[in-house]
């Protein structure tokens, strides 16, 4: 199967490779899993006033999953936490080119941020997820 | 589920992991045989797909069969969960954030270790895929879908480390 430009260019240089301080309580750390296959996706953000201020990935997984994560780290920063939850697997899947059969990467994409989201605003103890749901 | 779709049916073979690889041989050879596309030479074209298809099937069924791993994805999968598929009902189950974050860490001692140390690690996560299999297995035996189902997702996650160390090693 033949990658896109794209999917190469984040393959071969990844934006963001690395982690942030787990413990920080400005940091959120998502873990997500592709049982499918056996993919896993760390993404983590640290949020300032609101604003995504630095964002770290570490994906060991197909060059998809690579690149969509890679692509994810590069959007979000300077992003409201808002914003970021906003993100759709469907424009990671379309920037990227992705065929049919890598979809599940960019859906693996768009859970890792959404579950880094999460964890950032239940340290915070703010209105998150667990809030709304109440209503 | 149709013979097409269930191996063990096709063999005619119980649906249980436990298999004799000399039956399941000799049932292969049985098939093959009667399904050989050399037997509708001069027939008509429905004919000769339709044996093109069932000794495609058999060929399928076989390649299940013979494998320890699949034969036991492919039980599961009869008792209703696909590990190919992300369905939160019927697809592979989700492993726990503690094993995810294993698997990371798995990957950065890997990063971290000297020769040696790949080594030992991959002898270990090889074990653990082992016993995985071994656990799915008893699970399947009995009649434990949902557990056999957790344990073969984690020997994926297990194989794929391997099958990375492996595509790494010099």
């Amino acid at each position: 199967m033949a990658y896109s430009n794209k999917v190469i260019d984040h393959y071969e240089h990844p934006r963001n490779v690395g982690s942030l301080d787990k413990g920080d309580a400005s940091v959120g750390t998502g873990i997500v899993g592709a049982p499918a296959c056996g993919d896993v996706m760390k993404l983590q953000i640290k949020v300032e006033n609101g604003v995504i201020t630095d964002a770290k990935f570490k994906t060991y997984g197909c060059g998809s999953a690579i690149a969509s994560s890679s692509l994810v780290t590069e959007w979000v920063k300077g992003m409201s936490v808002d914003q970021a939850m906003q993100i759709k697997n469907s424009q990671i899947a379309e920037e990227l080119s992705l065929p049919p059969v890598k979809i599940h990467c960019s859906v693996l994409a768009e859970d890792a941020i959404k579950a880094a989201i999460r964890d950032f605003q239940q340290k915070q103890g703010a209105p998150g997820s667990e809030g709304e749901s109440k209503h | 589920m149709s013979v097409d779709t269930d191996p063990f049916a096709l063999f005619d073979l119980p649906r249980r992991h436990a298999a004799s690889r000399d039956v399941i041989e000799q049932r292969y050879l049985e098939l093959s045989r009667a399904a050989h596309p050399d037997n509708v030479v001069g027939e008509g074209t429905a004919a000769r797909r339709a044996a093109v298809e069932r000794a495609s099937a058999v060929n399928a069924a076989y390649r299940v069969l013979r494998d320890p791993v699949l034969r036991a994805e492919a039980l599961v999968k009869l008792g209703g969960i696909d590990l190919d598929s992300t369905d939160p009902e019927r697809g592979a189950p989700h492993p726990t954030q503690a094993f995810l974050l294993e698997m990371i860490d798995l990957r950065e001692r890997l990063d971290d270790g000297g020769p040696d140390g790949v080594a030992a690690l991959r002898d270990d996560v090889e074990a653990r895929c082992d016993a995985a299999l071994d656990a799915a297995v008893d699970a399947l035996d009995a009649g434990e879908f949902r557990r056999a189902a957790e344990h073969l997702v984690a020997r994926r996650y297990f194989q794929r480390f391997l099958d990375e160390t492996d595509s790494s090693a010099p």
